[in-house]
């Protein structure tokens, strides 16, 4: 027998979908009926590959933890924060709780869709990629035989033809052109963040908090960035790519989960950078697969599927996907 | 890049916006010192990233600081979606009209419609279909109502 997927839900939809996940990742399913039960299956049996767990609300997430803490313990060799989804039909910023877990790896939306076998496909590819000594590389993370480019940005100011590029690259695959649109704000974000956040010293302090985002930077050596684009027919995901490895995952979670709608927005002039483009993205119906190897590098992988109308679009099933190697 | 077009008009300043914005823009350089009555015109911007959203606020905060009224016309989709997303995006001035998305059932283009907000608000979201000007077909609304809208209830 296999790696295992330990499923922690009465739900059926959940059911249906981790089904689904188990059999793209190559997993065996397992059920647990509640917290406690799942964490004796983790103490148990040493081929727990990933948990997902139903944390539609803070008792359940309190539990679960409390069961983890209890048999394995929350920081063990056994098992670690890359392992564990959660899953909630609550927005992200409803789940502060999950945000702030110290187990936190990753956050799946429970909306679904009205294909169920796609979304768990979809989702199995990037766990089956999170199986993987290290989970580098887009083309890991979409169907197999999907073609791949790779663009090296040699400068900062080519951002904006990378961005150009890739909404008219979409436009032509037949992307609705609000939804490409959309998905070259999500890529302008990522290399953003890549040329301009993921640098830092040798004592990890970032080097261009406050240098304006007009400023021209040769994207050489460790300061490299490419941006790597695959359309699967179904979903195109796009990748930046930095050689830092400086990702702070909760800095990370917690731009990611914040929003402005009842608060205000206070422009922060001592920093350069505007602290929501991620929060954005996500809104408007992106995934995203953080994976980061301290020192090494940095993937940021954002994922929208091509719909027949923006509202699907915007409303399709979505995560958020973290891989931290220390 | 932005192109901005400035023309007076009564007492009020009106500017046009075109193009995708982004963190080379400069309001300050591109429309100047903030003029008491000041209506923007954004139906030709397609884009803001978040650098240019912080720059956007950053300029009409500072206008609103001052004491200007602002007013926002024919708002496109990008800016909806930034006037829902961020409270204080309008910075204290009003949106006058926006274009509402629409795809039409038969083909699938994407028609926008222009509408005024009081408009809207007698409509109480009940959008009458388009007509189709590619195929003849009728286009409805094509987002979640409660989203592109909820900055009517605000």
């Amino acid at each position: 027998m296999g790696k295992s997927l330990i499923l922690i839900s009465k739900r059926p939809e959940d059911q249906a979908f981790a089904t689904e996940v188990a059999m793209a990742a190559g997993l065996t399913l397992e059920r647990a009926g509640d917290p406690r039960e799942g964490a004796q299956k983790i103490a148990s049996n040493e081929d727990i590959a990933i948990v997902l767990a139903d944390t539609s609300d803070q008792a359940q997430y309190q539990a679960l933890e409390a069961a983890i803490q209890e048999t394995v313990g929350l920081f063990s060799d056994r098992i670690n924060s890359n392992c564990f989804h959660f899953i909630s039909s609550e927005s992200l910023e409803n789940v502060q709780y999950l945000i702030q877990s110290p187990i936190f790896g990753h956050y799946i939306l429970r909306n679904y869709g009205d294909n169920i076998q796609r979304s768990g496909q979809h989702y199995g590819r990037i766990v089956k990629a999170t199986l993987q000594d290290r989970a580098f590389g887009l083309q890991t993370l979409m169907k197999p035989g999907t073609k791949v480019q790779v663009v090296k940005l040699a400068q900062s100011s080519q951002k904006h033809d990378a961005v150009e590029a890739i909404k008219n690259y979409l436009v032509s695959a037949k992307f609705q052109s609000r939804m490409a649109t959309v998905v070259a704000n999500a890529v302008d974000e990522l290399l953003m963040n890549a040329i301009f956040d993921a640098p830092v010293d040798d004592m990890g302090k970032h080097i261009y908090s406050s240098t304006p985002r007009t400023t021209l930077l040769k994207l050489e050596d460790k300061s490299a960035v490419e941006m790597h684009i695959g359309f699967d027919g179904e979903y195109v995901g796009v990748t930046a790519v930095d050689k830092y490895g400086s990702l702070d995952k909760a800095k990370l979670l917690s731009h990611i989960s914040k929003i402005y709608t009842e608060e205000e927005y206070k422009v922060k002039t001592t920093v350069a950078g505007a602290g929501i483009g991620l929060a954005t993205v996500f809104r408007s119906g992106g995934s995203f697969f953080f994976v980061s190897e301290s020192r090494v590098s940095t993937e940021v992988t954002v994922f929208f599927r091509r719909t027949d109308n923006y509202r699907e679009f915007k409303d399709q099933f979505r995560f958020i996907s973290t891989q931290f190697y220390f | 890049m932005v192109n901005v077009v400035k023309e007076q008009k009564g007492s009020a300043l009106v500017v046009r916006l075109s193009g995708s914005i982004e963190e080379s823009v400069n309001f300050e350089q591109l429309i100047g010192a903030p003029a008491p009555e000041m209506n923007i015109h954004c139906k030709e911007v397609p884009r803001i990233n978040s650098v240019g959203v912080k720059s956007w606020i950053k300029y009409f905060q500072s206008a609103q600081q001052k004491g200007s009224k602002l007013r926002f016309y024919e708002c496109s989709t990008a800016i909806v979606e930034q006037i829902n997303l961020i409270s204080n995006f309008i910075c204290g001035g009003t949106v006058e009209s926006i274009y509402v998305p629409f795809s039409c059932t038969n083909c699938k283009s994407e028609l926008i419609g222009q509408f005024r907000t009081e408009d809207l608000r007698k409509l109480q979201l009940k959008l009458p279909q388009l007509k189709c000007t590619k195929c003849g077909g009728s286009a409805v609304f094509d987002d979640i109502e409660e989203e592109y809208f909820a900055f009517l209830n605000r």
